[in-house]
């Protein structure tokens, strides 16, 4: 009978003993739910999880992406607050879509300007836009732009050429000037395609703000105004 | 040492009055089978687990608030400000599911032993009208949580419950206890959840222990030991008196050993990984939201979405009654004869069936392989591969199959719905005529998008996806041509679909 | 001894009254009245306890089965008709006309509302037609899409691909006062015609 109580005993001490650690270390344990928090608006993570979410499909991790990679320095040179902004609230060309609350999408403007300046804090490499150029499309003159053209870009973009067309008309219909300007200025360094915002062969200064509209005016030219010119 | 002879005689005063001792006496001693090994421990694990769903189901509603306004906060509530709230929340989650995976095996070993056959099938039926009580236990205790998951498998319920031919509508509003799903809904799933429902387990494991005090536990299967139901009982019997060993202590020390080992796992569990949501908050119109039931019903969340739509109806309808009655029927078709599973292969392959069938669902389940990555379009970038040495236009492809979603439905580089096929290597299947007919007529569950994209969203991503394959296999021909088609692209030259229907 | 419970035949001592004693031990005898009487208060109890449970089940089934009983839909408005742009499908919420106090966040409802040219409209209830999961609008592929089971509708409502057996639920609608008005209240469902 003694055995059979003092077993009882240990038993009885040793659940004890046991129950007495989650009951010290409840807290401590890895199972206790941490109280939600979502990052606040405009912080760096908020921006981030915001990209990750809205924006990385297209604007890419790191320099390559479907669209004008964001996470790419040599972007944010090139373009201005305003017009990032713009471009989130009210989509660009045809394939950028509008991500504002009046165009159907989930952010006011106070959040897409939030969400850009994340992204230039980020991103942006200590860079302010390089004044220079303008971020913003100037006007240009498409018969200038045809000679910039057939000097600066027609060895990769013309006939023959390493790059593929971008006088396709079926290219054109997609991007916006907008999203020419930047294409030219910016540059996809990762796809090979330089930055005229900076020193290039034989052009220490790239090419100037006129230059670029000029050349971007000189490929709208090219955009087929409507559907039926594309018919074959 | 005696125990004080004042116990004794408290003992005696409370036999006088209750004859609880001779009551309980027989359920200690009563004779078991010999070799009635580990086999026979699952049961006692059930009720084990369904023990501390009872202690901490009755303290959690001693802090829940049971109204659709408050129930979810009262949940943040225990998890965050109660003491050892989350911890209580967390052994009823894990003993859930613990239960339900206990009772599974139990259930198993049963029917593979065949101990339901006579004078045994009372304790099967019984055992199966458990397995539903717990099973609609688990479904309430579910709704108990009321965040997005309970909202939306509620919402699941009702749109099975309105497919119910003529009355169909009626049976929804019983169920939701009005038009909506809102507050009497949780109300009902309470009362449900914590008086009717565990009244009714309680009252079929009362019988069920009954029934088997009544019918002895069976022994262990052994080839030709048949059951003849004219001269069981007497034979079991004898056998008990000669051969059995008493409950307690043979049998209960490894009841014992198991439960003890159940329960210390369940409470690891418990502080490991803490308890089940709640979710999302129970807002209808954050649909923002990916809907899944809790473990014991993803299988069933699998086979509704497998199920060709025609039979569906049918199915969902039908396939539940006809299951409880034939897991109901199945002493009674076989309740004599052979009890060893090598003798019956054929209630073998079914177990093994339905348990494969089970398993396999849930994980369907689970990776829902059929729906759409809602936000792969937007947060899925384009492999870089993909890109590199593409024309402006091709890149510009890949623009338009983020954008036109695509990537919620197919994969690339393994990343994106797998509603529809992985198409890394589409251009070794399809011509780009055949793609641009894909694309614009759709097929089986890929929607139609002719009306969808203008001529140039078209052509790029046609020129896109005509870049996707490997570069040492050759690209997809039109079955019977001669050559292939010159998709060779030139540099700067354009892949012109032949055929662009107007917009 | 006497609280022992008795076998109803075996004797008991005489009560009195006009039950008399028996021949053999002076206790009560059963005479076939006696039988009769007990009998029918046997009876007489079973139907008092029947009509008082007959009127006890009107409020317990009456309140058990009263949402079997539908209710009448109701107009509520989603706001102003120009907040809805043509040729767009926006999101819009609205509480639910039939609601109870204790509904809290569950009475607030979501639907889509595709403006096809201006006072020309479609309201889509949220719940796929499958099994009423909440579909999701994709402006660029104006595709609606389920995350549940991969249901997937046109820009119109109608089934694009996926197991739901029809398009989505529609609402009735109508302009009042500037106002897109719908007649909801009730999850949609499958009896809902559209
Ligand atoms: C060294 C060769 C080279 C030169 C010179 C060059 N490009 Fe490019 N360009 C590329 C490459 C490579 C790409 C990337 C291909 C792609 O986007 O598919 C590209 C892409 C582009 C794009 C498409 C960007 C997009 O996102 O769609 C545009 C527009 C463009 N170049 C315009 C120009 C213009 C205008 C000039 C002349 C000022 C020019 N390029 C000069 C190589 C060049
Ligand atoms: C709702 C989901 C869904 C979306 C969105 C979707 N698809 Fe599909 N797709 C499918 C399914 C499912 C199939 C398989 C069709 C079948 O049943 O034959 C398929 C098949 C295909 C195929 C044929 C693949 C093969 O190997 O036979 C191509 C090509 C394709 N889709 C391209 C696209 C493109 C391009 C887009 C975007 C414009 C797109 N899909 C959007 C679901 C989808």
């Amino acid at each position: 009978m003694s055995a059979i109580r003092s077993r009882l005993m240990m038993s009885a001490l040793l659940a004890g003993g046991i129950a007495l650690i989650p009951a010290t270390a409840c807290d401590r344990l890895p199972g206790r739910p941490k109280a939600a928090q979502s990052a606040q608006e405009g912080s760096p993570e908020w921006t981030v999880e915001v990209f990750n979410t809205s924006c990385r499909g297209c604007h890419a991790q790191g320099a390559v992406g479907a669209a004008v990679p964001l996470m790419d320095s040599a972007y944010w040179r090139a373009a201005s607050d305003e017009q990032v902004t713009r471009g989130v609230l009210e989509g660009q060309g045809m394939l950028m879509p509008a991500f504002g609350l009046s165009g159907g999408g989930p952010f006011t403007p106070a959040q897409a300007s939030a969400l850009t300046r994340g992204m230039r804090a980020l991103w942006g490499g200590g860079a302010q836009k390089s004044p220079e150029i303008s971020g913003t499309l100037v006007a240009g003159n498409a018969s200038n732009g045809k000679s910039v053209f057939d000097v600066a870009c027609a060895g990769c973009h013309g006939v023959g050429g390493s790059a593929g067309s971008v006088t396709d008309p079926m290219y054109l219909r997609l991007i916006s000037d907008q999203g020419l300007w930047t294409a030219v200025v910016a540059g996809r360094k990762a796809l090979g395609s330089p930055a005229w915002n900076e020193p290039m062969p034989g052009r220490p200064n790239g090419l100037t703000t006129v230059e670029v509209a000029d050349v971007v005016a000189y490929l709208s030219s090219q955009r087929p105004r409507s559907m039926s010119e594309l018919k074959p | 040492m005696k125990p004080p002879r004042v116990v004794g005689m408290a003992i005696d005063w409370v036999e006088a009055r209750t004859g609880a001792v001779a009551f309980l006496a027989p359920l200690l001693t009563h004779h078991v089978p010999r070799n009635a090994k580990w086999w026979y421990v699952f049961g006692s694990a059930t009720l084990m687990f369904f023990t501390i769903q009872l202690v901490t189901g009755v303290c959690l509603a001693t802090l829940y608030a049971p109204s659709a306004a408050e129930a979810w906060e009262s949940l943040r509530y225990i998890d965050e400000e109660v003491p050892f709230g989350w911890m209580l929340r967390a052994l009823h989650g894990w003993s859930s599911n613990a239960m339900v995976v206990m009772m599974a095996i139990h259930m198993l070993q049963v029917f593979l032993h065949a101990s339901y056959k006579f004078p045994r099938e009372l304790n099967w039926v019984t055992g199966v009208f458990l397995l539903f009580t717990v099973l609609a236990l688990a479904f309430t205790g579910q709704v108990m949580r009321w965040d997005q998951d309970a909202y939306w498998g509620l919402g699941i319920g009702a749109s099975i419950a309105d497919r119910i031919p003529v009355i169909g509508n009626q049976v929804r509003g019983l169920l939701l206890g009005g038009p909506i799903i809102g507050g009497e809904t949780l109300s009902r799933f309470f009362a449900l959840h914590v008086f009717v429902l565990p009244g009714a387990a309680l009252g079929l494991i009362g019988l069920h222990l009954a029934l088997i005090m009544k019918n002895g536990i069976s022994e262990m299967p052994k080839v030709g030991a048949t059951v003849e139901p004219a001269t069981y009982r007497a034979e079991y019997e004898q056998r008990m008196e000669k051969d059995g060993v008493p409950f307690y202590p043979d049998a209960a020390q490894r009841d014992m050993v198991f439960c003890g080992a159940c329960l210390v796992l369940l409470v690891v569990l418990a502080a490991v990984y803490g308890p089940f949501g709640p979710g999302g908050q129970p807002d209808p119109t954050l649909i923002d939201t990916n809907p899944r039931p809790d473990y014991p019903f993803l299988w069933i969340f699998g086979a509704v979405s497998l199920l060709p739509p025609a039979s569906e109806t049918a199915v969902m309808l039908v396939a539940p009654l006809v299951g409880v009655l034939a897991l109901v029927a199945v002493p009674f078709f076989a309740n004599a004869g052979e009890r060893a599973p090598s003798r019956r292969p054929g209630m073998v392959l079914i177990a093994s069936l339905a348990v494969m069938a089970v398993a396999a669902l849930t994980w369907e389940g689970k990776t829902s392989p059929w729906s759409p990555v809602m936000n792969a379009w937007s947060a899925l970038p384009t492999p870089e591969h993909f890109l590199a040495g593409r024309t402006p236009l091709e890149v510009q492809g890949a623009n338009v199959f983020q954008f036109a979603q695509c990537r919620n439905c197919h994969s690339l580089d393994g990343l994106g719905g797998e509603r529809g096929p992985a198409l890394d290597a589409i251009a070794t299947r399809m011509t780009p005529d055949q793609l641009m007919r894909q694309i614009q007529q759709g097929d089986g569950n890929m929607p139609a998008f002719g009306r969808n994209l203008d001529s140039a969203q078209m052509t790029a991503l046609v020129s896109f996806l005509s870049t996707l394959r490997p570069e040492f296999e050759a690209p997809a021909v039109i079955p019977g041509a001669q050559l292939p088609l010159p998709v060779q692209r030139m540099p700067g030259e354009v892949v012109t679909p032949v055929a662009v229907g107007s917009q | 001894m006497s609280d022992r419970i008795q076998d109803p035949g075996a004797h008991s001592p005489a009560r009195g009254g006009d039950e008399k004693p028996c021949v053999n031990c002076g206790c009560a005898e059963r005479t076939a009245k006696q039988d009769a009487r007990r009998g029918f208060m046997f009876r007489f109890g079973a139907v008092l306890l029947g009509v008082g449970g007959a009127i006890a089940a009107v409020p317990i089934l009456g309140t058990l089965l009263a949402p079997a009983r539908r209710q009448a839909s109701a107009w509520v408005s989603l706001g102003s008709a120009d907040a809805f742009p043509a040729g767009q499908t926006r999101f819009a919420t609205f509480l639910s006309p039939i609601r109870q106090p204790t509904d809290g966040d569950a009475a607030k409802t979501a639907c889509w509302v595709r403006c096809i040219s201006p006072g020309k409209y479609q309201v889509f209830a949220v719940n796929c037609a499958h099994l009423g999961c909440p579909v999701r609008w994709f402006a660029q592929s104006r595709l609606f899409m389920c995350p549940c089971h991969g249901g997937a509708y046109y820009e119109d409502g109608s089934r694009a691909a996926g197991p739901p057996p029809r398009g989505l639920f529609e609402y009735p609608w109508k302009i009042d006062g500037g106002n897109l008005m719908i007649e909801a209240g009730h999850l949609p469902g499958m009896e809902q015609s559209t």
